[in-house]
């Protein structure tokens, strides 16, 4: 069974912007800087139906440039939104930062937080990409190609869905909201690397 | 407002016949081998293909994470839900089901539980038998149905309760009445759930019989129908920005709030689920839902359904 044949779009959901149409990517497009000579790996992808539905790993994901990963909230208009035009067809979230959590680093709740990668409600999960760096850059995961837009920041919606307080522990090391410039498969073990 | 819930697909992994009109499901995650954790008096909502909800209390073990069971009768005369669930949720197929949310817990601290069922209102009962039952509290209830059979989960609820468990079956001639109850004692709370008739009636004596509003908890089946109801037109004032709007008769408080860009939670719009909870801290509230507590209604109200006279407040 599925609920989602009859979900449409939202009339008012606000449209994608292209990433480096956002003000803060515009802003880094034109400011050089950041580290060069790194690459990462895909370690999952997950997408969600609609807002508030566990997410689902795939083993493969299509990316389509201008929308997001087809079977996801983001792709489909049938998100959570803020009124502003943003940049959300993906987003990315370190495996690094989720380490931390589970070693309670650093200490600012009362002990460590498994937050799984299922959990975090982000589409990639990666590993040894400096996702903060990536605001203004064009980068590749496999054969698509993508454009950092802003940093992401954790929200109170995810604290409140998971029971966990994870607002604080991610502030900061919540990830990237991307763009796709050009679209196409994407598997787990893909090589994430820095175009420019 | 109260949060959001995680919605999961859960598969069923049993479904049978408690009764002749009552399915039993025990619902298992896909993956995970632990589901969220829940109390007794908690429900799920179950959604369905056409994006409509339906709530369920669970009947299972509190203690259990690993499945969770509701029952569902169905109701000929209903909206279409139970008939949809009855046929479609075979054992096997997947079920689109929040994490649980509870509007009718357990007080803390009480002396003595006194519960009271009325036929498929026994589900949220039977889970709070077990936690009492489990914790070594003082509890006791009442299950009122038509007949033994007809009854749905009672071997369970005798199983749980022995010797604590009154049966009230119409068609031994047994008829549950209000009257039956024990006199409040101190630190005493009352519970109950089933038709509109029997909670009212249940209520109304309670509350004339020295039960203070603070005791008793009352969870029913569906929302205030009043048939002679003649909605009008109020005045809202929005106590962060001062944001006075108009609602008028043919409009819900709930849909001008969200016209207006208030950002509200919404899933039921029957006055039954709790999503679209907001305090309020003056006027006079028309209250229609089927959800809060009488002593919750002293300042909240429940906008999808509840409407008001004159100016309310809205504490948003």
């Amino acid at each position: 069974m599925s609920t989602l044949d009859t979900q449409t779009r939202t009339a008012d959901a606000p449209e994608h912007i292209a990433a480096f149409d956002h003000p803060v990517g515009k802003i880094a497009r034109e400011t050089p800087g950041g580290a060069l000579g790194w690459r990462g790996t895909l370690l999952h992808i997950h997408v969600a139906p609609a807002a508030s539905f566990e997410m689902e790993e795939l083993a493969e994901a299509q990316c389509v440039a201008g929308r997001g990963i087809v079977g996801d909230r983001y792709y489909e208009g049938t998100g959570s939104y803020s009124k502003r035009p943003d940049v959300r067809e993906v987003t990315l979230i370190e495996q690094e930062a989720l380490d931390a959590l589970a070693r309670n680093d650093p200490p600012l709740q009362d002990g460590p937080i498994t937050l799984l990668p299922i959990d975090h409600r982000r589409n990639l999960t990666v590993k040894g990409v400096p996702l903060n760096h990536l605001v203004g850059r064009r980068f590749r995961v496999g054969e698509v190609v993508f454009q950092g837009g802003r940093l992401n920041f954790p929200c109170k919606y995810l604290e409140e869905l998971l029971g966990m307080p994870v607002y604080l522990p991610l502030y900061n090391r919540s990830g990237l909201n991307a763009g796709i410039e050009s679209g196409g498969v994407i598997r787990p073990g893909d090589t994430i690397e820095l175009l420019d | 407002m109260s949060a959001p819930r995680l919605i999961m697909k859960l598969r069923v992994a049993e479904a049978r016949l408690a009764t002749e009109d009552t399915l039993l499901l025990r619902l298992v995650h896909q993956s995970r081998p632990q589901l969220p954790a829940w109390t007794a008096g908690a429900h799920v909502d179950l959604l369905l293909p056409d994006g409509k909800v339906r709530q369920y209390s669970l009947c299972g073990d509190p203690a259990d994470r690993s499945s969770y069971r509701i029952a569902i009768k169905r109701e000929e005369a209903g909206r279409g839900g139970s008939a949809w669930i009855h046929e479609a949720l075979a054992e096997g197929t997947l079920a689109n089901v929040s994490a649980p949310r509870n509007n009718f817990g357990l007080a803390e601290g009480a002396s003595h539980h006194l519960l009271v069922a009325g036929g498929i209102g026994v589900t949220p009962i039977l889970a709070m038998a077990r936690e009492l039952k489990a914790a070594g509290s003082s509890f006791s209830v009442h299950y009122c149905a038509r007949s033994a059979p007809t009854a749905p989960l009672l071997e369970e609820l005798r199983a749980v309760c022995g010797d604590r468990l009154s049966c009230w079956f119409s068609a031994d001639g047994r008829r549950f009445t209000p009257a039956v109850l024990e006199p409040p004692r101190d630190g005493a709370h009352l519970y109950a759930c089933g038709p509109l008739g029997l909670i009212d009636d249940l209520t109304a004596h309670a509350l004339s019989n020295g039960w203070s509003p603070e005791q008793v908890h009352a969870e029913k089946f569906q929302a205030l129908r009043d048939e002679n109801f003649v909605p009008e037109d109020f005045e809202v004032q929005l106590s962060s920005t001062g944001q006075r709007l108009h609602v008028p008769a043919s409009a819900t408080l709930l849909s001008v709030l969200q016209a207006h860009g208030v950002p509200m939670r919404t899933s039921c719009e029957t006055g039954i689920c709790g999503s679209c909870i907001c305090d309020y801290t003056a006027g006079e509230v028309i209250h229609r839902d089927a959800v809060l507590q009488l002593a919750e209604r002293s300042h909240r109200i429940v906008p999808c359904v509840s409407r008001a006279r004159g100016t309310l407040t809205l504490a948003l």
